[in-house]
């Protein structure tokens, strides 16, 4: 267990708490239900301005960035923000960690210099990574983009692309080279979405809403200075950056699991029948309750174990995986069972509050919802073989 | 954790796979191997805790934990649990008196064996509910009460037996197994590696200088000493879930069927990446756990009872999956695979159950308290 208990984080704490009392808007989770696009963007840029203010947007960047905060403080500030019920940075997700790290890691001093700041004016960001057959075989992209002048042209089809609708800007794997074996012949481009040939369609999912998209591409130009690392490298700089901010962001995810999560669950629990029968008053629920919190517990402290060795550097091969794996399955039993003990009146609730987690009381959408985090981000399948192959070494299939 | 600590307990985890790989060799490959109490004194394991000023090591629950986890990765019979775990740690809640410390000095010698009688099924749980209670009929002091599965009972040279005395006061009760009215009796139970008995007192005469106090409040006190047996077995089950998981590993990479390593299938790797992610969120609890109880944290009880109930169901999952991917060889008594499935099993009942331990946890739901917690 990783100690929080120092002097100077406890200081931390309470300023947190005092920021948190002040500015975490109240009853956002109503005003921002059954929201228009609209409302729900300029409630998240709005929500972004005044963490920004306050130096709790990008407490993971470096220092001169705007960021600097040490892994002990990250860990304090998500508790805190998760144990107030703060809205989540959903819109800005991708541009805060996945470009940053990207253009951190692999990034010129000018697309740094030209993006982070855009980042933290409000610049949105969507990963323009799968496609309709490459999923879990993300290697086997084929969009292309072909070198001309001082250019690249590039012609293709993106999908599952998360925010597409909303974003300015869009990471972009495209193959350059079909000959090559395919985890050598794919780049890495920084895509503005205002490019001609650019069109975003809204996929409805599962739940009705439409958090992803296909993006189609026709004879798009991106200036070759917008190339990030070096052509044919791609994949690699891509597998750097993927799981590099796997850790906080699923510690900020747990926290929020173990708060909000877990209260919803046993007020869901608390709440008498028709009948006037309490579920919490059977042992049975009873049972479950307890060990979905100890699950929790595991999960929260198996993510600021993984926060610390980040810092370390002993990060190992799978953990990544794991918590995401343990994260998502749990997550989609704890919210089968809020369906279960919520009963028929569960399926009365048909909209959820925008800018939430993953769970927000609505039980049936939330259940439904889960299966965005078992499938996206690498299958629960494709995890467990990266678990058993990279990190017990298990002979290759 | 700091750097100093990691590395100190390093270096306790590699001299204890050491002493019981060694043991493992002596054994006879029929029986589960023992581990005798000079060997356990001379590795310094049980005065781990006693205080230094009576030559004990003045370790904490810590370093325990670390010989525990150790144990249960390497399963052998030895009077560790019963008279170190437990016994040294009671007698570290008693006030100390010129008679506890010598006891203390003694145990941690390895010179006498103690064992504790506490209740140890799901009773542990909730106020204590003593085995034994101590009467007065105006001139002596009478004990009377029955504990069963009392680890290393039969062995043991004093008993200490937590009562309830006559003005309700919990205290503990330091008696000679050979005492007129008490009896000790083996029971035999599937798993050959523990050593379990039963203890019965009828009308057992006590001297005053025999009931020994808490030096805290006794209910607190009764408490953490039943959360500290808890702890223990959870740690026990970590190491044999751990064992389990890294020889069906290693086994899969070398059984071949079908021309190929039975560990390449996909099936075979998906179960195998499931106990990874079991014994990892495992590892946490019992870490938590440790670090609470040991710290005598308000939350050390809630913490043992997440751990116990989590890593011991966990670990009879993942000992069970060990002997299905080992298929027929795994079945089989050579194997060695049941030694773990039946402590695992035993364990999972020992100290508590899943389900005692989540009621436990549970009655916190019932009210107008607030469910999230700080940790």
């Amino acid at each position: 267990m990783t100690s929080l208990a120092s002097p100077d984080l406890e200081q931390f704490r309470a300023e947190v708490r005092d920021w948190c009392e002040v500015h975490v808007p109240t009853g956002w989770r109503d005003a921002q239900t059954g929201v228009s696009d609209e409302e729900f963007v300029s409630f998240q840029k709005q929500w972004f301005g005044e963490l920004r203010g306050a130096g709790y947007a990008v407490p993971h960047w470096p220092r001169e960035w705007g960021g600097g905060m040490s892994v002990g403080e990250q860990i304090v500030l998500y508790q805190e923000l998760a144990a107030h019920d703060a809205p989540r940075l959903v819109l800005a997700f991708v541009a805060i960690h996945h470009a940053a790290s990207t253009l951190l890691a692999a990034g010129t001093d000018e697309q740094r210099s030209r993006h982070l700041s855009a980042i933290l004016e409000g610049e949105i960001w969507v990963q323009g990574f799968s496609e309709p057959d490459a999923g879990s075989d993300l290697a086997s992209l084929r969009t292309a983009a072909r070198r001309e002048g001082d250019a690249y042209v590039v012609n293709g089809q993106k999908l599952w692309a998360s925010g597409a609708k909303y974003a300015d800007w869009c990471l972009l794997l495209a193959r350059t080279d079909p000959d090559a074996p395919k985890r050598h012949g794919i780049s890495y481009f920084l895509l503005d979405m205002r490019s001609p040939g650019v069109e975003v369609r809204p996929i409805r999912q599962a739940t009705g809403e439409s958090h992803f998209s296909e993006i189609f591409l026709n004879d798009v130009e991106i200036p070759a200075t917008q190339l990030i690392g070096p052509e044919n490298g791609g994949w690699q700089v891509a597998q750097a950056t993927l799981s590099a901010e796997r850790g906080m962001t699923m510690l900020e995810l747990a926290e929020r699991l173990g708060h909000a999560g877990f209260a919803w669950l046993v007020e869901a629990c608390r709440r008498p029948s028709a009948e006037g029968l309490r579920p919490v008053d059977d042992s049975l629920v009873l049972d479950r309750l307890a060990g979905f919190e100890t699950e929790i517990a595991g999960l929260r402290a198996m993510c600021r174990s993984l926060a610390v060795r980040h810092e370390t550097g002993h990060v190992g091969p799978a953990d990544a995986s794991v918590v995401k794996l343990y994260y998502s399955e749990l997550l989609q039993r704890m919210m089968n069972f809020g369906v279960d003990v919520a009963g028929l009146a569960a399926s009365t609730r048909i909209t959820k509050p925008m800018s939430s987690g993953w769970e927000s009381g609505a039980w049936v959408l939330d259940f439904v919802g889960s299966w965005e985090w078992t499938i996206p981000g690498g299958t629960s399948e494709i995890q467990r073989t990266i678990i058993a192959e990279r990190g017990l070494q298990m002979p290759r299939a | 954790m700091s750097t100093d600590l990691a590395e100190h307990h390093d270096e306790l985890r590699a001299v204890a796979r050491e002493v019981l790989a060694v043991a493992r060799r002596r054994g006879s490959g029929e029986e589960p191997p023992p581990l005798d109490d000079q060997t356990l004194a001379a590795a310094g394991w049980l005065g781990l805790e006693a205080p230094e000023a009576l030559e004990g090591a003045g370790a904490t629950l810590a370093e325990v934990a670390v010989i525990l986890h150790e144990m249960g990765r390497s399963p052998v019979c030895s009077g560790y649990l019963g008279s170190a775990v437990l016994g040294v740690g009671t007698l570290n809640l008693l006030e100390p008196t010129d008679a506890r410390d010598e006891l203390l000095r003694q145990v941690a010698a390895g010179a006498v064996r103690a064992a504790v009688g506490v209740p140890t099924g799901d009773d542990v749980v909730g106020p204590a509910a003593p085995s034994f209670r101590l009467e007065s009929d105006g001139r002596r002091l009478r004990l009377h009460g029955h504990a069963a599965f009392v680890p290393d009972a039969t062995d043991a040279d004093r008993l200490l037996l937590l009562a309830r005395g006559p003005a309700s006061t919990l205290v503990v009760v330091a008696v000679e197994p050979t005492g007129s009215g008490l009896r000790v009796v083996e029971q035999q139970v599937l798993d050959r590696t523990r050593n379990l008995g039963e203890i019965s007192a009828e009308g057992v005469e006590v001297a005053e200088g025999s009931v020994w106090r808490f030096a805290a409040d006794p209910e607190t006190s009764a408490c953490r000493l039943l959360d500290r047996a808890a702890l223990a077995i959870a740690c026990d089950s970590l190491g044999l879930a751990e064992a389990m998981m890294e020889a069906t590993v290693a086994y899969a990479g070398v059984r071949h069927q079908f021309g190929r390593p039975i560990g390449s299938f996909q099936a075979v790797q998906h179960a195998c990446a499931d106990m990874l992610v079991q014994v990892m969120v495992s590892r946490e609890l019992v870490g938590t756990a440790v670090e609470l109880l040991g710290g005598e944290q308000p939350d050390g009880g809630r913490a043992v009872s997440m751990a116990k109930s989590h890593v011991c169901a966990m670990a009879v999952d993942v000992v069970g999956k060990a002997m299905q991917l080992h298929g027929g060889i795994g079945y089989t008594w050579e194997s060695g695979v049941h030694v773990y499935l039946k402590r695992a099993v035993l364990n999972r009942s020992l100290f508590g159950s899943p389900t005692a331990h989540r009621k436990r946890l549970g009655q916190r739901y019932l009210g107008g308290v607030s469910a999230s917690s700080e940790d």
